[in-house]
């Protein structure tokens, strides 16, 4: 049990009427590559958000490390339209984190369309995204009598652009940096709040296949290197094919299939989902 | 040696050292004028209300220009500084002049200047922290409106007739230090040395550097982060509403500060004076300056100051230039021109006088950008 980083039961995520994630149950294990795939609208980025509390889940629970960090059950309105299979199992349970928290807890995210500050430059991107980890508070960060936290800070900040190779470019404008390079950028900020499990969503979207295969190899150094359980919502088959030890794929919010990348290659289900044959 | 600058071990490049200078030369230069030109000078009220009013402006560009907030409540909290500077030091031998409806107010002790200041400060901050509370919760026009309700709301309160003795109801307050009363005066009783301009200077600069260090640190990095985009802000751990709260907080402690360096430099308070007006023109420094730039909200208001008080006055009077009268001159025109710059400013120069570059930025060389670099 406690070999799961994160635990996802039963999630069900509703608005108004729409039911962008369905019943969605999934497991990583430490030290995984686990991908989740599905054709556009299948609900991944809102399974992201739910795992970070961006958003509250209407029904289920998360587990991060065997602790559960989001719990709901329906009630009000929604309760007409729950879908969730065991109406009982989290009865009148609540828990809601901001995702200031979840990422104290140890999760780090990158998001499908680029959210890096853009008027920062590249180092204090990363920089910012360490402020988590501080002891300082006002007054002493305001009378530099951090000095020293400060300076760990900032070469630590320098090391990571080092692993991401954009140490060269930590005075420019983190916008202007082309679009490749942001996407790696969002990575080391995101490894700058020292992450246990590493969310990303879409890394390699506008990517040309060279720069695909450089990041394939990328995430596995990373993995390694920090020790990281990864995540990842991939349009990109070969990505997704050569990096994961498990894939999940949802459609319309349902899991419909699950397994390693040769199982899921000659699933029907997942063949009809992506190319529009007939479902059975 | 680029690497080592990051690192902190910050060596003094040229465009801080120019601008150390150019701080330095200015503070010299206000002392010496002080002591040379007659005190009555326009060019020292000027000066006396561009250091208030640079105080102000950055602290409002600390919320609007670095966090992202749009408030509109700074002149609620000067209010707020200016009274609470007043009530605290006024000698107790004025007090029954000054509170003579309300038998000499209910305060038995004054205290001397420099605590009062940061309590009128500290006064403005835990209004900032309780209406912060349900205000911060809002998003862009809804908070500026709540907060200029507050303000508004505050100007009704502290003329309220129940608060007399506190607040002197609706009647001024009066007699408490000034910046006058730093002049250093000798056994007869003459100026030896003048002080009011610097005083406002120092007690601005102090407040400002103070700003400026908060920026640049840990924390400014999280509010600038908060500017840029709160959904990654939050995404990478920044406490959305704990750094907002403390932003605010922030900005409303020198607000006060300022509030009370503009009650000494008026010499009395009035509540119907902090209108919603003086927070515009306070906006409008910051938009004229550069939003988020902390050097273009001080030039700014030396520069606001000076044409709404000083420069634009010949506009106001009948100028005759040999035999011929100048058509349209009179009281009030000189509104109406400074109306029309401020229109050219904000539609020609929209990033203000600086953007969002300050002093130091002008002096150095712009740094190679890396395609540059990949060429060589």
């Amino acid at each position: 049990m406690s070999e799961n980083v994160l635990k996802i039961e039963n999630l069900t995520m509703q608005f108004g009427g729409v039911v962008a994630v369905n019943d969605l149950s999934m497991e990583i294990n430490k030290g995984e590559i686990v991908a989740l795939i599905g054709p556009n609208g299948a609900g991944k980025t809102t399974a992201f958000n739910c795992v970070t509390a961006v958003y509250e889940p209407t029904n289920g629970q998360i587990l991060f490390n065997g602790k559960p960090i989001a719990q709901n059950h329906p009630n009000g309105k929604m309760k007409k339209l729950y879908a969730g299979s065991d109406p009982e199992k989290y009865a009148g349970k609540v828990l809601r984190h901001t995702p200031d928290q979840i990422t104290k807890l140890g999760i780090a995210r990158t998001f499908q369309n680029i959210r890096l500050f853009g008027g920062m430059t590249v180092f204090e991107n990363v920089l910012t995204a360490m402020h988590l980890r501080r002891t300082s508070n006002v007054f002493t960060a305001t009378l530099r009598l951090n000095a020293k936290e400060e300076k760990k800070m900032r070469e630590e900040a320098l090391r990571l652009l080092q692993v991401v190779g954009l140490d060269d470019l930590c005075d420019e404008t983190a916008t202007s940096l082309p679009y490749g390079k942001q996407r790696l950028l969002e990575i080391a900020r995101a490894l700058a709040t020292n992450p246990t499990l590493l969310l990303l969503d879409e890394p390699a979207a506008g990517m040309n296949p060279q720069e695909t295969d450089e990041l394939s190899v990328f995430i596995r150094r990373i993995k390694e290197q920090f020790d990281l359980t990864i995540f990842i919502i991939e349009h990109h088959m070969n990505l997704v094919m050569e990096i994961s030890d498990r894939i999940y794929v949802i459609d319309f919010g349902k899991m419909i299939a699950s397994g390693t990348p040769a199982e899921i290659q000659n699933n029907p289900a997942v063949i009809a989902a992506y190319l529009g044959g007939d479902e059975e | 040696m680029k690497k080592q600058a990051m690192l902190g071990k910050k060596k003094l490049d040229a465009g801080m050292v120019i601008t150390g200078l150019i701080i330095l030369a200015v503070y010299a230069a206000v002392f010496i004028l002080e002591q040379i030109m007659p005190s009555t000078s326009m060019l020292f009220t000027v000066l006396k209300k561009g250091a208030t009013y640079a105080l102000v402006a950055v602290s409002m560009n600390l919320l609007n220009g670095f966090t992202g907030i749009f408030s509109l409540g700074q002149a609620g909290f000067m209010l707020i500084g200016a009274y609470t500077f007043a009530i605290f030091t006024i000698p107790m031998e004025s007090r029954a002049a000054v509170y003579q409806y309300y038998n000499g107010g209910i305060l038995g002790f004054s205290l001397p200047v420099i605590p009062a200041l940061i309590l009128a400060g500290l006064a403005a901050a835990f209004f900032a922290f309780l209406i912060g509370l349900p205000v911060l919760r809002l998003k862009s026009d809804y908070l500026a409106i709540a907060t200029l309700g507050f303000a508004e709301i505050m100007r009704a309160i502290f003329q309220w007739d129940k608060l007399g003795p506190l607040t002197n109801g609706s009647n001024m307050l009066h007699t408490f230090p000034n910046f006058n009363s730093f002049n250093i005066k000798n056994a007869a009783g003459e100026t030896t040395v003048y002080l009011s301009t610097l005083i406002p200077f120092l007690i601005a600069g102090v407040c400002i550097a103070l700003i400026v260090l908060l920026i640049n640190s840990s924390y400014g990095r999280a509010l600038r982060a908060i500017k840029d985009d709160e959904i990654a802000a939050e995404a990478m751990g920044v406490n959305l509403f704990h750094h907002k709260q403390l932003s605010f907080c922030i900005s409303s402690f020198f607000a006060g500060i300022g509030g009370a360096m503009l009650a000494m430099y008026a010499c009395t308070v009035q509540a119907k004076s902090f209108t919603t007006a003086m927070t515009y023109e306070i906006l409008l420094i910051v938009v004229i300056g550069g939003i988020g730039s902390i050097s273009g909200s001080c030039i700014s208001s030396f520069l606001f100051v000076a044409c709404s008080e000083w420069w634009l006055r010949f506009l106001d009077e009948k100028q005759v230039i040999g035999t011929f009268e100048v058509p349209l001159l009179r009281n009030g025109f000189r509104l109406v021109v400074f109306s029309i710059i401020i229109m050219i400013v904000v539609l020609f120069f929209r990033q203000g006088i600086m953007g969002t570059k300050e002093l130091p930025d002008l002096f150095r060389r712009r740094p190679k950008t890396a395609s540059q670099e990949a060429i060589k």
